[in-house]
């Protein structure tokens, strides 16, 4: 027989006895289950008999779908004859006699007997098991049977999102995964995206997870296209991660993709195409209502009216510039893929081509794709194979960068007079806004300025495996990752007022990794599983960076591409290396498939330390119950699956840049006079020579219940993390020279539980409805900081003049992204009059919370106000089937966030470099003697605004309809039926439930890199509604 | 056996290696103390020490910071809404630690602080020609003073370090008071006058005059509040009469008139009346002077209202060809309209010694920011020799020489009193030096803050609350003492 379960086929092909041509299997036992048929494999014994006179039985064995099964195991039942079925799904086999039973069985598929009478050919057709314990699930530096799982995992395989437009991981990865938590901090096409696993760990280091693709380890994400995806596993336990030792703290993301199958050659081609809009905006004044506005405001100030009566008169009857208008738009995207997959007995292979191409929802913002990729795997004889995958990727970014502060386009369209035209009367971009924003015209943000950046991606993987001795092989990888990174960037005469500037920023990064496994594998007296497995392993990374910036381009046309013709031109290059070697080793052992046990051991070093800090070491264990398999829960045939399972274990983080170790000297540019520069050095952060990892210790158990069948597959875990050694920036202050100093002194928590649900809710013959609900909530605790400081402040850099203090505050028994702020207590009432004039305040002005009761708002009245790091995640995934149409639901949310909206502060406010009020919630604002219970602010010369208050801190839980897709197999009637051919539709972010009242809940202006101030928009870009059609193609 | 031989090559290609990948390499990085071994190490540590003085928008004078933290003169005063709650708190003397304009001085001089220890600690050792390296000792000795100077008057006492190297203790130390960061000051601008040449080495740079001039200011600052040393009044007009004396030696004159003055031209490196310069290039978006152009320009023409003159301090200001030059009086519009300063939005008159010659609608050029005048030193000589003694004819024509180019009638020698004459040096100082942030040191040091702004114009802004002595310095940035207790 073949197992040809997809994602271990590699590993077990080797093993699997092959038999061809008329020759038949002899089974030691009959095996109506696949899961036991796969357990047992190694203890197949095959004998084959030859040209036995006999009737032949032949026929075909098909899915659901009508396609074509390979290597399905048919057995005679009483007798020990049977076969496999061949690359078109046909058997055929001899029996001695007329009549009798056929057990078909297949990896994945539930067994079916057919009754055979005479007949010349049996059509069959197996319907997939909803049990997913027979499968094999990736684990580090192997693989595992998923009842042998010992760690917390969650396993993602290609028919979770199969129904779904998704082009990158971290869309496969949202709401489908218990535990992981996919935030979209921008909606730019290609643009940033935060994964979490259970929480951040790290206030300095990365807490993105470590991908590791097909072995490769820390691959990159975005390089992926998702229809190349076999299967995704989150390791999220230590147990399951400590095998990664230094790099496993933040859970692990181990990406399979696909393989080329056994006989004949398939092609698949799947083509999309989308329209995007921006899921809402804010409501904007007119510029009639604007200029009222400004007048009246303006007249309470002190100052003279901004426009003549004529002028309001015209604007009343209408005009003005929509500025949200201006910089948003329909946009279109298409993704084509070719896939050609197939092998003969030795030898498989898989090469795939696809392309992307979405522009963003604001104007001259995309991203496109390019994606090769092919791999090869081959059998030279029983001990000895090799494979080699190799992937090219080129990616193009066009403006998709996030954009913190004020050359923000959003954030200027929602500070850009309405009163105030787009061009000049010379048909050039309006310079200067006389009423409202201080800054550039935000269409002259779009299109006067370009950041493009060119990735060039290339991943080649080899390696070879060789068995000494059945269960004793050796397995060696070798893998190069390769980046190209060029970013050109230009900003003309609008952007700079004049003395436009371009740079070319090239840089290389390559990093080498050498794997050699030595795996073990044996069952002793039939009960006692051992799989036992030893690697070492070396990283080594090199990067190089060379920029050249010109200033006041003599030609702005000629941009970036010659950067020779300007008046100045600065250049700068730059070199980093690290290197990290690993020992490690793991056992995992099972007896009688009820009581398991893992134990591992992983040992880092890394160049980024010095001394003894240099090598660390990562141990974890992990123990199970396989209950279902004992008989008295059997007996009770209530359970599908029952399963207990515990671990503890230690991971690093690696939240160290290299030369952190050390104090060095950065460049520092000085005019001594107005024709040249001088570069200088100044002191850079002082150095630590003392820091070392930061070590996470976990604990995590776990329960997993199957019922009635596996209709119902429940699985839930409690985890409790607590990371040591907690690296922390020490802000210095500005006497010593500002900057940081990091050192390891701090401590900090992250527990909480993850529940997931699958169920196969209604199953009839046309009918299908099954469904998937998960829900993770992570609850982070600061403990210590070991003394340093009572507390440790942040700032996000984006809100500018919005944010005076830093905005976050680090504190022991608080959590992480506590946000530091005045409590604003609305206006003050006309009754609080007396109250208000103590601080030199009238009624209608803002009012604050006076902690320490001075009779002042200062710094001292500031206090924690809210959390920016979400607390709970949930997808809910619902399939419906009836006959060739399917229909997808799929929802995800975010809760327990509070976001900062600078975006509304400045549009509300007219503060900082925004002068003006924007939107049309100001017609709710405190009037004295017309409006007093708003809490909205009046217009008032005493009145101030600061921003950074509760007053604009918003709740940030959301629920969102992420995606809805029909689609619909076309029936054999209207095709060739070699050629299966789906359509589909599809709406993505189509409903979102929130209470928050910018534009995008999800939509962030901080990258990955932080976590401490994730929550904060100021004209993040935000997330687009899109519709999708496309086609998918198979033959 | 060929088990076992690939075994051992596995293990051979494990073991080579590992000693190199885990060896850090600093291949392209500048570390360490030996960075500075070199005269060329050495000029370029000096030049960093310059960069906290001059870093737009980030630290230091380049953008409107000095001109904020100043804004307490009875000569400046900002937009009563629009962005500048952070002005009107100086304005209004309400300034809060969390105010960003002082932080960004405060981090600017502290940074090139750190950077002329790092010179002062390291030039004895360094190997190159001896004279150049004494002229960058003696440059690192001027920036030194000059930054403590200003933390000084911002902010009375400070944390004072000279030493560059970093140890956690240095977050424990304690305020230094105003006397004994004077000693510090004083010492370093002594070592400035004999070490650095007489001839700058570029416009940006200051030379032996340039330290003498403010070691004069620094005098005559230490003769009254918070230090009151009257001898050392007598020090400063010593000090500026050397300046005097030698003005061909360093270069130093008057610029024929105050039109030529506040040209403001970018193509030019200030004037010969400059003592010192933080010099600007648009060349870089870090090395761009903001104050000029914009800042002072009113919002109706697409300026920034960033601060503009108070009313009574332009009603009060004799008229001349001085006045002509300090306000714009109309403004035209980007349609053509032209604008009286009574229908501007603000309605203030603004200043246009600060627009960018031909009227450069900007915020960035290449002017360079005046940090003391030849103007200042006469007016130090004139007063500081009033109140240490008697004005002798030198005392008349340093101020003579103002108010000519001013177009105002002079004063024949002995016709004012030794105070009547410092009076009226300082009045002359106030409508002289009008916006450049001098004023707000003149009223602290003579302790006439609050009788200056007791009686303002309506239509301008009033101070909040009661105006005492707590409003002199400014209250350190929050940072600082939450860094640091013992700052408190």
């Amino acid at each position: 027989m073949r197992t040809c379960y997809q994602s271990i086929r590699g590993y077990l092909s080797t093993r699997s006895a092959v038999i061809a041509g008329t020759c038949l299997i002899l089974f030691q036992e009959t095996q109506a289950s696949p899961q036991k048929s796969l357990n047992n494999n190694h203890a197949i014994k095959s004998l084959t008999t030859c040209n036995q006179r006999a009737q032949t039985i032949s026929g075909t064995v098909k899915d659901t779908n009508g396609d074509p099964l390979v290597g399905v195991s048919v057995l005679l039942k009483g007798t020990a004859f049977g076969t496999v079925t061949d690359a078109k799904g046909n058997f055929s086999l001899r029996s001695t006699n007329d009549s009798g039973t056929l057990i078909f069985s297949y990896v994945g598929y539930l067994s079916k007997e057919v009754n055979f009478n005479g007949e010349e050919k049996l059509n069959v057709v197996l319907q997939e098991s909803s049990k997913e314990l027979q499968s094999v699930v990736v684990i580090g530096y192997g693989t595992q049977k998923k009842s042998d799982v010992t760690g917390a995992l969650s396993s993602i395989t290609t028919k979770d999102f199969a129904e779904q437009p998704v082009n990158r991981v971290d869309q496969v990865l949202q709401g489908r995964a218990t535990g992981v938590q996919v935030t979209n901090a921008s909606g730019a096409p290609g643009g940033d995206v935060r994964i979490r696993i259970r929480g951040a760990n790290s206030v300095l280091g990365s807490n993105d997870p470590l991908y590791v693709l097909d072995g490769f380890v820390g691959a990159d994400f975005t390089t992926v296209n998702t229809d190349d995806i076999e299967s995704i596993q989150i390791l999220k336990d230590a147990s399951s991660t400590a095998i990664y030792g230094s790099r496993g703290a933040n859970g692990v993301v181990i990406i399979t993709t696909k393989k080329g199958t056994k006989g004949g050659v398939k092609v698949n081609y799947i083509g999309q195409g989308s329209s995007s809009k921006v899921i809402k905006t804010y409501d904007l004044l007119s510029a009639g209502e604007f200029a009222q506005l400004v007048n009246t405001r303006n007249t309470i100030l002190g100052l003279n009216p901004a426009y003549t009566p004529q002028q309001l008169a015209s604007y009343q009857q209408g005009g003005g510039t929509d500025w949200q208008k201006e910089i948003y738009r329909t946009a279109a995207g298409q993704e084509h893929q070719l896939s050609v997959s197939g092998g003969n007995e030795k030898t498989t292979f898989l090469t795939s081509g696809n392309y992307v191409r979405q522009d963003g929802i604001i104007k001259n913002s995309g991203y496109s794709r390019y994606n090769f990729r092919t791999n090869i795997n081959t059998q030279i004889n029983d001990k000895l194979s090799f494979r080699i995958n190799a992937t090219g990727t080129r990616i193009n970014n066009v403006n998709n960068q996030l954009q913190g502060g004020t050359g923000n386009p959003v954030v200027q369209a929602l500070a850009w007079a309405p009163t105030t035209p787009v061009y000049d009367a010379t048909g050039g971009y309006t310079a200067v806004d006389p009423v409202g924003s201080l800054k550039t015209n935000p269409v002259a943000l779009l299109y006067d300025r370009n950041n493009l950046t060119q990735n060039t991606y290339g991943n080649i993987l080899g390696g070879g495996r060789y068995e000494f001795i059945k269960g004793l092989s050796l397995d060696l990888t070798y893998g190069i990752k390769y980046l190209n990174q060029q970013n050109e960037t230009f900003n003309g005469n609008v952007v700079t007022t004049n003395n436009p500037t371009a740079s070319r920023t090239s840089s290389e990064q390559i990093t080498y990794q050498g794997t050699n496994a030595l795996n073990y594998k044996h069952t002793f007296n039939e009960v006692h599983n051992i799989d036992a497995v030893a690697v070492f392993e070396v990283q080594n990374y090199n990067s190089t960076t060379f920029n050249a910036t010109a200033t006041g381009l003599l030609n702005p046309s000629l941009g970036f591409d010659n950067l020779g013709l300007s008046k100045s031109a600065s250049i700068s290059s730059d070199r980093s290396n690290f290197g990290l070697v690993s020992y490690l080793g793991r056992v995992n052992y099972a007896f009688k498939d009820l009581y398991l046990l893992s134990l591992s051991v992983r040992r880092d070093g890394s160049s980024k330390f010095q001394g003894n800090n240099q090598f660390s070491t990562f141990p974890a264990a992990a123990v199970g119950w396989n209950l279902i398999n004992e008989n008295f829960v059997r007996n009770m045939d209530l359970f599908s699956n029952l399963k207990i399972r515990g671990s503890w274990g230690r991971t690093g983080s690696q939240a160290i840049q290299p030369y952190a170790t050390q104090s060095t000297y950065s460049t520092a540019i000085v005019a001594f006079n107005n024709n040249s520069l001088t570069n200088g050095i100044v002191l850079g952060n002082p150095g630590n020579p003392n820091l070392k990892w930061e070590t996470t210790t976990q604990a995590d158990v776990g329960l997993e219940v199957g019922l009635f069948k596996g209709r119902l597959n429940i699985e839930a875990d409690y985890f409790n993390k607590r990371t040591t050694d907690l690296l922390l920036n020490r802000p210095l202050p500005g006497y010593v020279g500002g900057g940081t100093y990091a050192s390891n002194v701090g401590e900090m928590q992250n527990k909480g539980w993850e529940l997931s649900v699958g169920g196969n809710i209604l199953n009839t013959s046309s009918f299908n409805w099954s469904s998937n609900f998960n829900i993770s909530n992570v609850q982070n605790k600061v403990i210590s900081l070991g003394g340093v400081a009572d507390m440790l402040f942040t700032g996000s850099n984006v809100g500018a003049a919005y944010s005076t203090q830093s905005e976050f505050v680090i504190v022991p028994g608080q959590a992480l992204g506590s946000y530091w702020g005045l409590q604003y207590l609305g206006t003050w009432k006309p009754s609080q009059a007396t109250e208000a004039a103590r601080y030199h305040q009238v009624p209608g002005d803002s009012r604050y919370l006076d902690l320490n009761n001075d009779g002042a708002i200062t710094s001292a009245d500031y206090k924690i106000i809210g959390n920016g790091i979400p607390k709970t995640s949930l997808g809910w995934n619902n399939t419906f089937a009836y006959k060739g149409l399917t229909l997808n639901v799929f929802f995800q949310g975010i809760l327990g966030v509070d976001k900062m909206n600078y975006s509304k502060a400045g549009a509300m406010t007219g503060s900082a470099d925004a002068r003006q009020v924007t939107l049309t919630d100001i017609r709710n604002r405190y009037i004295p003697g017309v409006n007093e219970t708003s809490n909205i602010p009046a217009f008032s010369k005493t009145d101030i605004v600061y921003a950074q208050s509760s007053r604009f801190l918003e709740n940030g839980n959301f629920v969102r309809l992420k995606n809805v897709s029909l689609s619909y197999v076309l029936p054999k009637s209207m095709i060739k039926d070699k050629i299966r051919v789906k359509v589909f539709v599809s709406a993505t972010n189509l409903w979102t439930i929130t209470k928050y009242t910018g534009i995008d809940p999800e939509a962030s202006n901080v990258g990955s890199s932080s976590d401490v101030n994730q929550s904060i928009d100021y004209g993040a870009y935000p997330n687009a509604k899109v519709i999708t059609g496309g086609l998918n193609l198979t033959f | 056996m060929k088990k076992l031989i690939v075994l051992l090559a596995v293990a051979a290609m494990a073991a080579t290696g590992c000693k190199k990948v885990l060896q850090e390499d600093l291949t392209g990085k500048v570390v360490g103390n030996d960075a500075l071994k070199t005269q060329v190490g050495l000029e370029s540590a000096l030049t960093g020490a310059y960069k906290g003085l001059g870093s737009t928008w980030s630290t230091g004078f380049f953008h409107a910071t000095a001109t904020g933290a100043t804004m307490g003169g009875d000569d400046i005063t900002t937009h009563p809404g629009s962005n500048k709650q952070e002005f009107r708190e100086f304005d209004q003397f309400q300034v809060t630690s969390g105010n960003s304009r002082t932080g960004n001085l405060y981090s600017g001089c502290y940074k090139s602080i750190q950077g002329a220890n790092n010179v002062i600690a390291n030039y004895k050792s360094t190997t190159g020609d001896p004279t150049t390296i004494n002229i960058i000792a003696g440059e690192a000795y001027f920036i030194r003073a000059f930054s403590y100077y200003w933390l000084t008057r911002l902010y009375g006492s400070i944390p004072v370090l000279t030493d560059p190297n970093f140890s956690l203790d240095l977050l424990k130390i304690g305020k230094t008071p105003p006397a004994d960061v004077y000693k510090l000051i004083e010492s370093d601008l002594k070592q400035a006058e004999t070490l650095l040449p007489n001839i700058k080495r570029d416009f940006g740079r200051p030379n032996a005059g340039s330290a003498k001039a403010f070691l004069a200011d620094v005098y005559l600052t230490e003769g009254g509040w918070p230090i009151k040393d009257a001898s050392k009044y007598a020090l400063a007009a010593t000090k500026a009469k050397e300046v005097i004396d030698n003005h061909n030696l360093y270069g130093f004159q008057l610029v024929d008139t105050y039109a030529n003055l506040f040209e403001n031209d970018p193509t030019k490196n200030g004037t010969a009346e400059d003592i010192y310069n933080i010099t600007a290039n648009t060349a870089n978006g870090g090395t761009t002077e903001a104050n000029y152009g914009w800042s002072a320009m009113p919002g109706d023409i697409g300026g920034w209202d960033d601060f503009f003159s108070e009313l009574k301090f332009f009603n009060e200001f004799p008229a001349g060809p001085r006045k002509d030059k300090t306000f714009r009086l109309t403004y035209t519009k980007s349609d053509g309209t032209v604008l009286t300063w009574q229908q501007l939005a603000t309605k203030h008159p603004y200043y246009g010694k600060f627009w960018i010659k031909g009227d450069v609608a900007n915020w960035a050029s290449s002017v360079p920011l005046v940090m003391l005048r030849y103007a200042h030193v006469l007016t130090i000589y004139a007063e500081a020799k009033a109140r240490s003694g008697a004005p002798d004819q030198q005392a008349y024509d340093a101020l003579n020489a103002i108010r000519t180019r001013a177009g105002l009638p002079v004063y024949s020698i002995g016709s004012l009193s030794a105070s009547a004459f410092a009076d009226a040096v300082v009045n002359e100082r106030k409508w002289e030096f009008a916006g450049e942030r001098t004023r707000w040191f003149d009223l602290v040091r003579l302790e006439l803050v609050e009788s200056a702004n007791a009686n303002k114009d309506p239509g301008d802004l009033q101070p909040i609350g009661t105006i005492t002595k707590a409003n002199y310095t400014f209250p350190l940035p929050t940072s600082e003492v939450l860094a640091n207790p013992n700052l408190k």
